[in-house]
């Protein structure tokens, strides 16, 4: 979750700019409202060379559904578990099994694709695809070819583009559809004794592909349409969305083409393991490719797989011209019927044996997108803010909870809830919901500051102390410190006239006319009352002194 | 009764009395060629004398067709060497021989017969029970948990694992794999 | 008594002539008396005097537990028993010992009913003769008896007979006697086929009428298991048990009712008896066209109406499943690697060249060729043309059926193969695969379109050997479509083959009356 954080706010921060940022900004801007008129319109509003090559980015990902049991059996799905202990006689293609359809996987896919708007196909089929593969144990996966479950989707994203990186870029990504497959095993290689060690405890979990067309342009676009697609899936708990332990893969369709041709020759880019290495990888081929172009070369229809050390792609072994997956209907499987609501259930099915579109409609949560918009709405905090709130898991609860508590202003609680408690958060690897710091102790601590009982580095020092002891409120921390802001005018009035017949320079600069030495005056009173004194009323009670 | 009786009779009888015609078209009767019907008149023949009923008229007394004529059919298909190899290496599966290969093109050449019939505006069927609905589960855990008994399956493994030789390693060609698989007979 | 019907048997057990310890005995002897037919693969000798003993206690305790307690069977050795190998007849499986019990094993066993062993067949189901397995060929039990050997020329060994296929072993285990039922595979008419040429009652129910879990496939949308039996009665008794849904296949559907015994005396007036001209197909023997009017006649005579029909697109039933059969076998046959069970091959310098050396070593040509026949129907330049076509004529012939039936015939009488058992060495002359397409063409139909049929022996050939006839129902329709072969069973008058055994043992039984009413 930490590391998430981390990549969101990288990826706000630190994506590597490609080379012809200014204009293919601007031709991004072009092309994605001009999409809806005609694409094959060549742009021609663009205000640097008109033949700039452009990136062309699909995304093909697969999501681990999070069930207690695989899609076509009944072991169980665990990340870490002894090998081959999570395998069942199916698992393993003991001839004589048969697949056998987890209800739950069917909910996850519908939910994803509701969320998703997609339309959701009352009636979807199986199909068997042939490889050999040792971690693929009965030589074939089960898929959905012909008629995945969910088709024509839209997944809304946005990011933080523009100048100073605070304007809010909405864009769409077509989904092509979602379907649900199965995972295969994993191989290990053991270069030592020269064979592979096959674990099929992951062989047969849930899977659900999700084709995003090639509506995007490069690597901040994909990497941000996938972190909002991780959030949905988390939000939804169909998937955890985990790129590292690969609960979501990516892998990457890129080509280059100039504005208004057709697409250029792609590539696939696989093994990226996480949304950084995602833009990075997608942003190295799209200049990759139009070097290639630009040296008169042509770009090779290859798999191509992403090197983090390196940071560029390099060819995978090509299997592209020899291989025919050979689909056919999967024919242990009738088809798989959803229906759009219980009036529509026939008679002799249970309610709670059969997947109801309707049902699942009813109970879907908040999506994160909605979320963001009803922050800035309801609260009035920058959008910003509103990412780092619902990017990180708890942190919108943590900040309505302190809402709640104070009748503060919203701008002068988010920068608290957004910098101080997420920078401690960071620094301890601990989550929201393991806060030391509760949303009452922080409203009430930040109420006091409001009232000038403390300065606002004091409520700082005090935040931390009540990070450091919880239980202990920060009234009573600043009870025990000492730390209450000095207002008791005669015990100012002697410390100021103390600092004032001690720095007899400092004082005729002022009454000369250097105003700005008085600040220095107000660092010496400040420090000799430990930092507690009430800034305004030391201030006026200088100026008196000085004048 | 007579008709019944007759037939009793038949089981119980030796049949040395027709050994030697029976030898005449029993090694015969069996090819399935078109030119049967100068058996069937044979057949008749001697059969004839044995069938003393009269034959239902719902039960049809010749066959009522035939195998689609070549003409029909689209040109035999000839199998290209770079095809063999394609096939050999998404099947593993080797044609050992050229009478393998023969054996193929003369499976393509039966299912070319199926060109004759008219499927226009017919949905492909994938199973008979394709109005049915998906039996769908509970997601609850019955099963896993038997490594040691699936691992005791297993020719090769090493702890709990199962073992395979190094992979994605490009099949020889195949010149070198038809001599590498005539060493590995029984 | 080892020609009983079960439920002589059972009344045999209850009046103590007989006890289960005693009747596997008997068994297991005629067993190994008839061992030159090679009908068995795996003899489960101890297990079964085991579950024997447990079946005499149980009814000494008077609680059996119904009845198929205490009878022996047999099992075809493609279907899964745990810890029992199973081997499919093929190389690639010889040592393989499953971890389970198919769902129709499971339930027989829990019946009380005694496994006997694991009978012998096509490899992996691929084949009309049961002639191309690992294990050698099968012989039918007629070759041996004084029926046929009674011709000039026939010496066993030199003209013994097939017993047709791809379940030869488990029709000849009911046929020689040494079970009273044993389960087969039918995908093309594998149960039915050998069950006409051992002249036994072979019954391919609707599919997914009994479950398929544990059952190695060769064609996932069209296998069934069989039930061979040598009565209808008992074939009808066994479907009770083993009939209903199993949540482990998702391809089974409800039974449509609880099967009760079948009526003594079933009421063929005005039943609609169809007679598919297109089944008098080019090979169909003189005999066998003889005997199919004589069972027509029969059923006019007792009151029914038989009626020519039509199902025009018969003779590109057995192109459409040769297409459709390759292609799953294909798609079936990629497991077998080596890697997680099975055989495995020494040669290791990749994956890939261990999964096709293992699989050049483990099976036999016929498979290897469906493999790559399967394989060039279903690339994605073929696709349209071979296997979508296919599953289009397969509409056509379901609809064909569909018609008929729709229109009131209720039952359809056909033969079942073109003519008796063939001599091994007249088989073997020409390829499986033309073998197959020749012999599956009235069985395979009823698989492309699921629906239920038996085939009923009704005479012995000129050569002393048996023709069977087929009757197929609509969907579901099971129950009726047995009642008809009971009543076509009652009336043929078919030899038991201990009229013909030369045996010690057998005429020692012939003073036991078998329950047939004598022909109309």
């Amino acid at each position: 979750m930490a590391a998430s954080c981390i990549a969101a706010s990288e990826l706000l921060h630190n994506i590597k700019l490609i080379p012809y940022h200014k204009a293919s900004c601007v031709l991004i801007r072009r092309i994605s409202t001009s999409k809806l008129k005609c694409s094959s319109q060549p742009v021609a509003e663009a205000t640097s060379a008109p033949q700039q090559l452009v990136g062309v980015v699909g995304l093909e990902i697969h999501a681990q559904i999070s069930s207690n049991t695989k899609l076509f059996s009944g072991s169980s799905v665990q990340f870490l578990a002894p090998p081959n202990s999570l395998v069942s006689f199916f698992d393993a293609s003991l001839p004589g099994t048969l697949p056998v359809l987890n209800r739950r996987c069917v909910e996850a896919a519908v939910m994803t694709g509701l969320a998703l708007n997609c339309t959701i196909n009352k009636k979807s089929l199986f199909d068997r695809k042939h490889y050999f593969y040792a971690d693929l144990p009965a030589g074939y996966q089960i898929t959905q070819q012909r008629r995945p479950v969910a088709v024509d989707g839209v997944l809304t994203y946005s990011f933080l583009g523009g100048k100073k990186r605070n304007q809010v870029i909405r864009k769409n990504v077509h989904i092509k559809q979602i379907q649900l497959e199965q995972d295969s095993g994993k191989s290990l290689h053991d270069d030592v004794n020269n064979q592979t060690l096959i674990d099929l405890n992951r062989a047969g979990v849930g899977l659900m592909e999700l084709v995003m067309e090639p509506d995007m342009s490069g690597g901040e676009e994909a990497a941000a349409a996938v972190r909002e697609l991780q959030l949905i899936l988390q939000a939804l708990g169909t998937c955890q969305g985990n790129m590292s332990e690969g609960q979501l893969r990516v892998d990457a369709n890129v080509s280059v083409h100039r504005a208004g041709e057709p697409l250029g020759v792609r590539t696939e880019v696989k093994n990226i393991n996480s949304i950084r290495f995602l833009a990075k990888a997608i942003d190295f081929e799209i200049q990759r490719q139009t070097d290639v172009v630009q040296r008169g070369g042509t770009v090779k229809n290859e798999t191509r797989a992403y090197d983090s050390k390196s940071g560029e792609t390099v060819p995978m072994r090509d299997k592209e011209g020899l291989q025919d997956y050979r689909f056919m209907p999967e024919p242990n499987l009738p088809p798989l019927i959803v229906f759009e609501d219980n009036a529509s259930l026939p008679a002799g099915i249970d309610a709670c044996q059969a997947v109801v579109v309707q049902t699942i409609k009813e109970g879907l949560p908040e999506l994160p997108g909605i979320k963001r918009d009803r922050l800035v709405q309801a609260y009035g905090i920058l959008p910003e803010h509103s990412f780092t709130l619902v990017n990180e898991d708890g942190l919108m609860e943590y900040f309505e909870a302190v809402m709640r508590a104070t009748k503060m202003e919203p701008r002068k609680v988010i920068g608290w809830v957004t910098n101080e408690l997420v920078g401690l958060l960071k620094q301890q690897n601990t989550s929201v919901s393991h806060s030391p710091v509760t949303p009452a102790a922080l409203a009430e601590l930040l109420e006091l500051q409001e009232a000038g009982h403390i300065s606002s580095s004091v409520a700082k020092q005090v935040f931390q102390e009540m990070w450091r002891s919880p239980g202990k409120t920060g009234a009573e921390i600043i009870r025990e410190q000492d730390l209450g802001l000095v207002s008791d005018a005669a015990k100012l009035h002697r410390v100021c006239q103390k600092v004032v017949d001690s720095h007899p320079d400092e004082v005729c600069a002022i009454r000369s006319g250097n105003k700005k030495v008085l600040n220095r005056l107000m660092g010496l009173v400040q420090k000799e009352l430990k930092g507690r004194a009430d800034p305004v009323l030391v201030r006026e009670i200088l100026q008196e002194k000085t004048s | 009764m007579a008709t019944m009786s007759a037939f009793h009779t038949l089981r119980g009888v030796s049949l040395e009395t027709i050994g030697s015609s029976c030898n005449l078209w029993r090694n015969n009767v069996y090819s399935l060629t078109t030119k049967s019907c100068r058996l069937r008149c044979l057949q008749s023949r001697i059969l004839r004398p044995f069938s003393s009923r009269q034959h239902n008229p719902k039960v049809p007394e010749v066959p009522t067709w035939e195998p689609a004529p070549e003409e029909q059919l689209p040109p035999p298909t000839k199998i290209p060497v770079d095809l063999v190899d394609k096939l050999e290496r998404l099947a593993l599966v080797d044609f050992r021989t050229k009478q393998g290969l023969e054996c193929l093109e003369k499976a393509i050449r039966f299912a070319d017969q199926l060109h004759v019939v008219d499927t226009s505006g017919v949905e492909p069927m994938d199973s008979v029970l394709e109005d049915r609905a998906l039996y769908l589960r509970d997601d609850t855990a019955t099963e896993g948990d038997c490594a040691e008994e699936l691992l005791k399956l297993a020719k090769n493994t090493v702890e709990e694992y199962f073992v395979a030789p190094p992979g994605n390693i490009p099949l020889p060609k195949r010149e070198e794999r038809t001599a590498m698989l005539r060493h590995s007979e029984f | 008594m080892l020609g009983l019907t079960l439920k002589e048997v059972s009344s045999a057990f209850r009046e103590g002539r007989i006890s289960p310890t005693e009747l596997c005995r008997k068994c297991l002897n005629r067993i190994k008396k008839t061992r030159p037919l090679n009908a068995y693969i795996t003899v489960t000798e101890e297990l079964s005097l085991k579950q024997a003993q447990q079946s005499e206690a149980r009814l000494r305790r008077g609680v059996p537990k119904g009845p198929l307690d205490g009878i022996p069977f047999a099992v075809k050795d493609n279907f899964c028993t745990a810890n029992i190998r199973t081997t499919c007849a093929s190389k690639m499986l010889e040592g393989y010992t499953p971890p389970y019990n198919a769902t129709v094993v499971q339930k027989l066993l829990d019946q009380g009913a005694v496994l006997m062993g694991k009978t012998n067949m096509d490899e992996f189901a691929m084949g009309s003769g049961s002639t191309d397995g690992t294990f050698g060929p099968v012989r039918n039990p007629w070759s041996y008896a004084a029926s046929y050997r009674t011709q000039a020329g026939a010496a066993p060994d030199s003209d013994w007979v097939i017993t047709g296929g791809s379940s030869g072993g488990s029709a000849a285990a009911v046929a020689s006697l040494t079970s009273y039922l044993a389960l087969g595979s039918d995908t093309g008419g594998s149960t039915r086929n050998p069950g006409a040429l051992c002249g036994v009652v072979a019954l391919k129910p609707t599919y997914g009428l009994v479950s398929r879990h544990g059952l190695i496939p060769l064609v996932n949308s069209m296998d069934v298991p069989g039930i061979i039996t040598r009565s209808v009665n008992d074939a009808a008794i066994v479907l009770g048990v083993l009939q209903g849904i199993d949540v482990k296949d998702s391809t089974t559907v409800p039974a449509p009712s609880a099967l009760v015994e079948l009526p003594e005396d079933f009421d063929v007036r005005n039943l609609r008896v169809g007679i598919p001209k297109e089944y008098h197909a080019p090979g169909l023997s003189e005999e066998t066209v003889a005997q199919w009017s004589r069972v027509a006649d029969l059923f006019e005579r007792a009151g029914a109406r038989v009626e020519q029909v039509s199902l025009p697109h018969t003779q590109y039933s057995i192109v459409c499943y040769h297409i459709l059969c390759c292609a799953e076998v294909a798609s079936n046959m990629a497991r077998f690697d080596g890697l997680e069970y099975g055989h495995r091959s020494e040669m290791e310098s990749s994956t890939e060249v261990m999964y096709a050396s293992t699989r050049h070593e483990g099976f036999n040509d016929v498979v290897r060729g469906r493999i790559l026949s399967g394989n060039y129907f279903l690339l994605r330049h073929n696709y349209q043309q071979y296997f979508l076509k296919a599953q289009k004529v397969r509409r056509l012939i379901a609809d064909d059926f569909g018609r008929v039936f729709g229109s009131g015939v209720d039952v359809l009488l056909t033969p079942t193969t073109l003519t008796d058992a063939v001599r091994y060495y007249d088989f073997t002359q020409e390829d499986n695969r033309t073998r197959s397409t020749q012999e599956d063409i009235f069985t395979q139909p009823a698989n492309m379109a699921g629906l239920p049929a038996v085939s009923v022996p009704t005479a012995l050939s000129r050569r002393g050997l048996p023709i069977g006839l087929q009757l197929i129902g609509p969907a579901l329709e099971d129950k009726k479509l047995l009642c008809v072969a009971r009543w076509m069973e009652q009336r043929v008058g078919f030899p038991s083959i201990s009229d013909w055994d030369g045996s010690q043992e057998s005429r020692n039984d012939a003073g036991v009356t078998r329950e047939q009413t004598s022909a109309v």
